[in-house]
């Protein structure tokens, strides 16, 4: 009974981290405030 | 105590285990996407390009033709379209802006590119465009999905805003980089004139007044990296002409532009160098860690089920007090 208790456990773990994770997601951050380029960049 | 901690064990082995599959197929696809405000340029060259010279109507060789492209991710749009869309959405306003050996414009193209941050599948929405004709789009543009596959790909044409196959040819390595080619050719077609021409005073509306058209084929080349989906190097065997109507005097056609447009070299080297610190992000979540954790799980259960047995094994007899011997009597 304690073993499948333990087991339950490590599942219930695993889950709650990976859909905290995936809720959490990531910042979708702001606009760069960089131009469209017309001219030709010297270089990456 | 080896009971307890051969349950703590366990409860690790599950932890482990469980977390293997569900980072690869349920965290992976959910976190993977193409960040809303990414910003990326790209420089692309013809050399001993052929170029129509506006003030003779003449076709000319050149030693170059540039193409500067530039993708940036416009994160407030992107936030009005998820709205209606319900789903991460990227909203690329994107310029290909080509210039001669002089300098001069020769030709500007805007589009905006808008599709799920995920899977890259097109998303229509109010904005979408190429040269502000309103277009819906079908299949990729740019760049290539997460996890790309070995088949042909439905791939969009700015030019005759068309979708047609791009097809897998086989695979390469690339500058160390495993990739894959693909290639399309889209075949003379007749397009739309730019709406901001090179010469001034001259408009769409006047030139197709005088009857001529505008014809495009092209050859397009590219090899992308599998894992991260984005191409490492592109090329195109590009050709341009102008047919018919008043304004080619009398002749039937000439070539407006005609050139082998590479990436430069620096910009490749730039983009095998991104992509492989990307590639190893994406492999993080879609191979090391998962086979990572599960063979630590595995590792764990082995030893909780080994301290769980010795937590069993009856205990050793006490050993018993050994009597001295007793003296030798004769």
């Amino acid at each position: 009974m304690r073993a499948l208790i333990a087991a339950a456990t490590g599942l219930a773990l695993a889950f709650a981290l990976v859909l905290t994770m995936t809720a959490m997601g990531s910042p979708a951050g702001k606009t760069s405030p960089k131009p469209l380029l017309t001219t030709v960049p010297a270089h990456p | 105590m080896r009971r307890k901690a051969s349950l703590v064990l366990l409860a690790l082995a599950v932890f482990f285990t469980a977390l293997s599959p569900l980072l690869r197929w349920y965290a992976f696809p959910r976190l993977a996407k193409i960040p809303a405000n990414q910003y990326q340029d790209m420089v692309l060259e013809a050399k001993d390009a052929t170029l129509l010279d506006y003030g003779t109507m003449k076709a000319k060789k050149v030693p170059k033709v540039t193409i500067v492209q530039t993708l940036k991710g416009n994160v407030q749009a992107a936030d009005k379209v998820e709205k209606t869309y319900g789903k991460d959405v990227v909203v690329w306003d994107s310029l290909s802006y080509v210039q001669g050996p002089d300098g001069k414009m020769v030709s500007k193209l805007p589009e905006r590119y808008i599709f799920d941050a995920h899977s890259q599948e097109p998303v229509h929405a109010t904005g979408e465009m190429v040269d502000d004709d309103p277009v819906k789009r079908e299949g990729i543009e740019f760049k290539w999905p997460f996890l790309t596959e070995k088949r042909d790909y439905v791939y969009f044409d700015a030019q005759t805003r068309t979708s047609a196959p791009i097809h897998y040819k086989g695979t390469q390595n690339f500058r160390g980089l495993k990739v894959y080619y693909f290639e399309e050719t889209v075949p003379w077609t007749k397009v739309t004139f730019p709406k901001v021409m090179p010469v001034k005073g001259i408009t769409p509306e006047s030139v197709a007044k005088t009857g001529t058209t505008r014809w495009y084929t092209t050859v397009r080349k590219f090899w992308v990296e599998p894992v991260t989906g984005a191409p490492v190097h592109g090329e195109e065997i590009h050709k341009e002409e102008l047919r018919g109507g008043t304004l080619l005097g009398g002749r039937d056609k000439v070539t407006a532009f005609s050139g082998h447009v590479k990436m430069r070299e620096d910009y490749i080297e730039h983009t095998v160098a991104l992509v492989k610190s990307n590639r190893t992000l994406v492999l993080l979540l879609t191979s090391y860690l998962p086979w990572g954790f599960l063979a630590l799980g595995i590792l764990l259960l082995a030893l909780s089920l080994y301290l769980e047995a010795r937590s069993r094994r009856p205990a050793d007899p006490e050993p018993s007090e050994s009597s001295a011997p007793e003296p030798v009597t004769a």
